[in-house]
């Protein structure tokens, strides 16, 4: 495993800060791919595309081709990958800023497309690398540069989105979890469809009114029932008003991919080409 | 000779398939056709016309007076009587009743009657385009309620008839394009619809995303991954996808840009046709990089040049845009010019899957790692510098302007884009040389040489600053004082502009 995951890693020297659980994304990350790696898959299959913000240095730290793309655009990127070579195994790393503010529209209908590739949210509820600013997961009250006043709305459920628009793996991970995260993220890469991986990421720096969360989160076995998907996103509201915080696929389904959908993409997977070599 | 006649009625009504009917009849019997479409936004109802020019030599544009009118409602004959010569021509929906949905088929028929065409040729085209009794017989019945007043005899020209939304789509095709992406956007949306329709046979892919934003970035993810990625839109799409046109910019992901232009600020006229966008074309998208913007003049150099678009986008790594509007998009032209030879455009660089390839939005080394280094972010944007050299060095092989008309006259129109075979219907015979630029981005340097051998220039343009004129001001110091500047969405008439054009002489 470590020669095969060493070589997803770079020499860019890492500006994180220090305490920031974006390491531990990064080494989930890695191991996922070294085990599909190990399981068959090439290195230069993979491919990423990141949004801007703290999340999206996982760029230069992994080993695998990508666009390091703009703000808000994870998803289009990573679809057009997937338009351009349904055999790549796509990965986009996004912020809660860049996915549900910047981005969402994208978010909604990309659930629709269903192209087989992951989506990880890195979910630390403020804008980090901007300096904290409120995003549409802050809690309500949440006092920062730019609303000195504190957040008026309340925060949006991205699980209860993604289950209302048909995302067809859902999962949420806690990023202190390394182990799980690793779990989950392969389960999302194995998935047939588009995994939307919703990941705790709380900031060092920002938004500490936000901790305290531990207690709350507790870890559940894969679910497909889309009864107790619903239940399970209601238990928490990202809100800091106690509830539980499920963790785990919180939903899983298979339906047709964009893949399938689409009959010249359908001929580029079995013929195991890309449009270079049609 | 020469003939313009107008077709009008609702929207609905058919009023297409009658130009369409005699259009194809007029070519098969060697003449030269131009079909201009003039319609509000709308779907049902309304007033819609085409005006439909005929001639035994090349015509690209119609007169401001028309030889005869096919009406297939009242409003059609009160808003156009005025244009009508004395001794012109009427074929009223009444004369028809009964007559249903084929209302349109019986008045064609008339048309070619009066046209004086053989009823086989009439018969012909009608069993190409429809396999049913009924439509004979109302052709048929058109036809004979006729009374012929020309007599156009066959003539040996092989003449095609295309629309430069047809052409644009054929240019892509030829490229070997593998994926289009578009959002509905009028006049852009007709390359989508003619892609789409020919997608499986030319083993290509349409896809409509959710907004233009996607259209570009996923384009953008595509070409990266080996595509060869074409996306199209109109002004508004263009603003919405200009953020994704600078990550080209520093990402050096091939990507070529369709642009078919309307009349803005906002929604403007949506269906009308302007060239108002050449600014945008040249420098939408923030920061310094590279891009070729080229303005086809016809529907044969629609297809050269979206072609040569794909080339360069390929071979450079850079944006190409190809500037249209309403009026080359959507009117119907006709030609005896074969296009140039084709390029063959293939992927060659390292794609994902054979590779580890990185680019970025953000400054980054040769491998693709971000940085923030004063001495790369110089090296950097030298290099786009540089390259934009390269690439008007290539472009040189191509041919970015053409001269026409009296190549020794001292008078000298210049102009770009659909207005081309306007200008030369316009100036056929008089003592001017007409300059039509086809790549504004890069700019040729002998632009500048026939600008400076000429004593009197005009410009010609359907924008209100004249932009093409502020271009050439700025590479070349030249002021052109004299303009013919038109902006309210309807095309030059062939007539008009000469007489314009005559004055300022
Ligand atoms: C179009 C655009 N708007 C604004 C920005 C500035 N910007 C850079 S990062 C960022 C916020 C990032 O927040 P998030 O996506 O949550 O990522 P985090 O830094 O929290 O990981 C913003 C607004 C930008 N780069 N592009
Ligand atoms: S600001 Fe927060 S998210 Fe960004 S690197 Fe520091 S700790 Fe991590």
């Amino acid at each position: 495993m470590s020669d095969v995951k060493n070589k997803l890693a770079t020499k860019n020297e890492n500006t994180w800060c220090p305490g920031c659980t974006n390491f531990l994304i990064l080494e989930s990350a890695k191991r996922a791919i070294a085990k599909l790696i190990e399981e068959g898959s090439k290195q230069e299959d993979f491919a990423m595309a990141t949004g801007i913000g703290c999340h999206a240095k996982m760029f230069d730290y992994l080993n695998i081709s990508g666009i390091y793309g703009l703000h808000g655009r994870v998803i289009p990127t990573c679809l057009g990958m997937k338009l351009g070579n349904p055999n790549l195994k796509v990965l986009g790393f996004a912020g809660d800023g860049d996915t549900y503010a910047e981005g969402m529209a994208h978010f909604i209908h990309v659930a629709r497309y269903n192209p087989d590739m992951t989506l990880i949210v890195h979910d630390n509820q403020n804008f980090s690398l901007t300096t904290g600013q409120a995003t549409p997961t802050s809690q309500v009250g949440y006092k920062n540069k730019a609303k000195p006043l504190g957040e008026f709305n309340t925060p949006f459920n991205p699980i209860k989105l993604a289950l209302a628009s048909g995302t067809s793996f859902i999962a949420r991970c806690d990023s202190k979890d390394m182990m799980h995260m690793a779990e989950i993220l392969e389960k999302a890469m194995k998935h047939k469809g588009f995994s939307f991986v919703e990941i705790i990421q709380d900031c060092a720096i920002f938004n500490k009114g936000n901790k305290g969360k531990d207690e709350l989160m507790y870890k559940i076995s894969d679910n497909s029932d889309s009864d107790v998907a619903r239940k399970l996103a209601e238990e928490w509201n990202y809100n800091n008003e106690g509830g539980k915080i499920p963790l785990g696929v919180l939903y899983q389904e298979e339906k047709p991919t964009l893949e399938d959908k689409w009959p010249q993409l359908t001929e580029l997977k079995e013929k195991k080409v890309s449009w270079k070599n049609k | 000779m020469r003939l313009n006649i107008l077709i009008g009625g609702k929207a609905g009504q058919g009023i297409n398939k009658v130009s369409e009917i005699v259009s194809q009849v007029l070519i098969r019997q060697g003449y030269f056709t131009f079909n201009y479409r003039d319609y509000p936004s709308l779907v049902r109802g309304g007033h819609n016309f085409n005006i439909l020019a005929l001639s035994e030599e090349r015509v690209g544009s119609f007169e401001s007076k028309l030889d005869g009118m096919v009406a297939l409602d009242e409003k059609t004959i009160e808003l156009h009587e005025k244009d009508l010569k004395k001794e012109g021509f009427v074929i009223r929906f009444d004369q028809f009743e009964g007559m249903g949905r084929n209302l349109n088929i019986a008045l064609a028929g008339a048309l070619i009657k009066i046209l004086g065409i053989d009823k086989q040729v009439l018969i012909d085209e009608i069993k190409k385009q429809f396999d049913n009794d009924e439509t004979i017989a109302a052709a048929e019945k058109g036809f004979e309620s006729a009374e012929s007043k020309f007599d156009l005899k066959k003539l040996d020209n092989n003449v095609v008839m295309m629309t430069g939304s047809q052409a644009v789509a054929q240019g892509a095709i030829n490229s070997d394009i593998d994926l289009y992406l578009a959002y509905p956007m009028t006049p852009a949306t007709g390359v989508m619809h003619e892609l789409a329709s020919k997608q499986l046979d030319n083993n290509l892919m349409v896809f409509q995303p959710e907004n233009e934003i996607t259209v570009v970035n996923a384009a953008l993810g595509a070409s990266f991954a080996g595509a060869k990625a074409m996306v199209g839109t109109s002004g508004g799409g263009y603003d919405l996808m200009t953020e994704g046109l600078s990550l080209q910019g520093i990402s050096e992901i091939p990507l070529v840009v369709y642009l078919a232009t309307r009349p803005g600020p906002g929604t403007g006229i949506p269906t009308y046709s302007s060239q108002t966008e050449l600014d945008v074309a040249l420098y939408g998208g923030h920061g310094e990089f590279p891009r070729v913007v080229i303005a086809p003049g016809d529907p044969i150099e629609c297809i050269e040049k979206t072609n040569e678009a794909f080339h360069l986008a390929e071979k450079f790594g850079c944006l190409s845009i190809v500037l249209s509007d309403k009026h080359l998009a959507e009117s119907e032209f006709s030609s005896d010019r074969k296009p140039n030879k084709n390029l063959v455009v293939k992927v060659k660089r390292k794609v994902p899957g054979e590779a580890i390839v990185k680019t970025s939005s953000y400054e980054h080394d040769e491998l693709g790692n971000t940085t923030e280094s004063g001495e790369i972010a110089v090296v950097n944007a030298e290099g786009r510098l540089a390259k934009y050299d390269k690439i008007k060095e290539e472009c040189k092989k191509f041919e970015m302007f053409k001269i026409y008309g009296d190549k020794d006259s001292k008078n000298l129109v210049i102009s770009w884009g659909s207005n081309k075979t306007v200008i030369l219907d316009a100036i056929a015979g008089e003592d001017v040389k007409f300059l039509h630029i086809l790549y504004l981005k890069p700019l040729s340097d002998e632009v500048q040489k026939e600008m400076e051998k000429a004593d009197n220039i005009i410009l010609v343009e359907q924008n209100v600053t004249g932009q093409l004129g502020r271009l050439l001001r700025e590479k070349t110091g030249i002021k052109i004082e004299k303009k013919i500047l038109k902006f309210d969405g309807r095309p030059f008439t062939s007539d008009k502009l000469r007489e314009e054009l005559l004055k300022l002489k």
